[in-house]
């Protein structure tokens, strides 16, 4: 078991031993700090909670890009470098090996998260006070910190699955742009085919990637599908995400590394 | 540690039968050699006979269709993990982390094996002649340093077999005789079994006590180098001189061929001067004395039937 947390820590350092890593960490920041001042400046009575909604609203499909790019990159870019060679003729089987991968991936997404929603908290928390009568939407008896909180779960839900799928599409396709491209396609475009495929009446559309994004909606009521839950969206999500998984490794176990 | 045993006469390497098929072409046809121990063992074909494949299915990068590929007698197919423990290996070019320091580069290797300490790190780095630069990104290195990092890499686990393909594309003349140097001492002193792969013969020649040629993916010949093995054999020797009429008369006839400026016989070590003395008390002029081994290039073109593309 320690001997494999030494490829995390393989996989940490080769994300956090590069720039555009901390490139990443100074825009997550830098867009709250920004809004936050010109709210301080030219707002109307600004209110902490508002300010960090919306502060997470901005920047988590920044983040979720971010990681998509740290992901595309942790198999395809072994393949374009040529380091995979070297990195797969260690005493370790090629599944821990993407294992170790994956789960680097996984703490930076967790490590993002929490950096950001403390960070906006205690920003606009300094800035504005804890005085403010702001609710969420369909916040009812939830307190102001739990809803924040599961806005950002339900936020965190959605990103795994879109990074498990440019993961998947990294390994599979050893293509790092194809797997940036596929996957900001369905971050962005997703939710424009999503709303002209709700008007088709057919059942399989219910089980259509797209339309589960928008986690959050439930939480403010008003889901993407009228008539589905959350629990359905979980449901149909956690099913492409094993599916992404099973690609994912079944491919690279299998892959013989030439050229 | 993990360097026991090294020594015996078990081969460290067997390849027993390995095919390798892609859709319908075969790319290696049922080859079968064992790797003596403590030996630099040169693998030898033109370009595209499959010497890369091999190697890449040698260390489980790519799968055999049939076959067995056995290191130290652990097949790398149902024991991967326990067989490329004794392998440090570099496929084609050093490809290493651009963006991490070379010494970040070894330490990610290093955490991938159990009981490499940090001497053992410094002591590679010493021994590879990176020390001023090792704390240098890997983007700033010239080819030559990265080779020399790629074998830090490949040793730092003491391996019982070294496997190296064209370790010396690329690199200029001393970085090659650095290699060449470098890759013998491993073999004598550290009973390292090298398995090298290449398609340049004059290197190959300086570098290996073995060697084994494959053709379009079907094992030719493997023989040792001529004059590594059997020394006490008389040799063919020339000898430079200014008449090669009266040098030959000088020794009564007993040579193999004139030649133009020179005469060849056939003789051993302590004839080689005996004959020389001959010459000289008879008046000859002696220029040079030299042995004529046939070059791997001759053995080469003599195995392959003179096959293009070499």
């Amino acid at each position: 078991m320690f001997e494999f947390l030494k490829l995390v820590q393989n996989e940490n350092m080769k994300i956090y031993r590069r720039v555009r890593t901390w490139v990443m960490f100074a825009i997550m920041l830098a867009i709250p700090l920004a809004m936050s001042v010109i709210g301080l400046l030219y707002g109307e009575d600004p209110d902490m909670w508002a300010y960090a909604r919306s502060e997470a609203l901005a920047v988590l499909t920044l983040m979720s890009i971010f990681a998509v790019v740290i992901a595309a990159d942790s198999v395809a870019g072994e393949f374009s470098s040529g380091t995979i060679k070297l990195l797969l003729i260690r005493p370790w089987s090629r599944s821990k090996i993407l294992l170790s991968k994956y789960l680097a991936l996984a703490l930076f997404m967790l490590l993002s998260m929490a950096l950001l929603f403390v960070f906006t908290l205690l920003l606009n928390l300094a800035l504005f006070g804890s005085g403010g009568d702001y609710t969420f939407p369909n916040q009812g008896s939830m307190s102001h910190f739990a809803y924040l909180a599961a806005f950002y779960g339900l936020s965190l839900i959605e990103m795994v699955v879109t990074v498990t799928m440019a993961f998947m599409i990294s390994t599979v396709f050893r293509s790092g742009s194809l797997a940036i491209g596929l996957s900001i396609f369905v971050l962005l475009g997703g939710q424009i085919i999503a709303s002209l495929l709700e008007w088709l009446d057919k059942p399989w559309v219910d089980y259509i990637l797209f339309l589960h994004f928008g986690l959050q909606r439930h939480l403010a009521g008003y889901p993407m599908i009228a008539d589905r839950t959350l629990g359905f969206s979980l449901g149909v999500l956690s099913g492409y995400y094993v599916i992404f998984m099973a690609l994912s490794w079944y491919v690279f176990n299998r892959r013989d590394v030439a050229a | 540690m993990l360097d026991v045993n090294k020594g015996g006469t078990e081969p460290v390497v067997r390849l027993l039968n390995v095919t390798k098929r892609i859709g319908r072409r075969t790319i290696i046809d049922n080859l079968t050699f064992d790797v003596p121990p403590g030996e630099v063992f040169g693998f030898l074909g033109p370009n595209g006979s499959g010497k890369t494949t091999t190697i890449r299915m040698m260390v489980g990068l790519m799968r055999m269709t049939s076959g067995e590929i056995l290191i130290r007698g652990k097949s790398i197919r149902t024991d991967f993990e326990a067989a490329v423990r004794q392998v440090g290996a570099i496929v084609e070019n050093p490809e290493l982390y651009r963006y991490l320091t070379g010494y970040q580069n070894l330490v990610h290797y290093a955490r991938m094996i159990p009981g490499i300490s940090k001497q053992r790190i410094d002591e590679v780095i010493e021994l590879v002649g990176l020390t001023g630069r090792i704390h240098d990104k890997v983007k700033t290195y010239s080819l030559g340093m990265r080779q020399r990092l790629g074998v830090a890499q490949a040793i730092l686990h003491r391996p019982a077999l070294l496997i190296l393909d064209e370790p010396t594309n690329g690199l200029d003349p001393a970085g090659i005789r650095e290699l060449r140097d470098y890759l013998r001492h491993l073999a004598k002193n550290e009973g390292t079994t090298v398995f090298v792969s290449s398609h340049l013969l004059a290197e190959m020649e300086l570098m290996c006590d073995r060697f084994a040629i494959i053709q379009n993916g079907k094992l030719v010949d493997v023989r040792p180098l001529n004059g590594r093995e059997g020394g006490g054999e008389k040799a063919e020797i020339l000898f430079e001189v200014d008449r090669p009429e009266a040098a030959a008369s000088a020794l009564g006839g007993a040579i193999l061929r004139k030649e133009s400026g020179g005469i060849v016989v056939g003789a051993g070590r302590e004839e080689v001067a005996d004959i020389n003395a001959r010459l000289v008390a008879a008046g000859v002029r002696v220029y040079g004395i030299r042995a004529v081994t046939k070059s791997l290039e001759d053995q080469f073109l003599e195995v392959t039937g003179g096959a293009r593309g070499v």
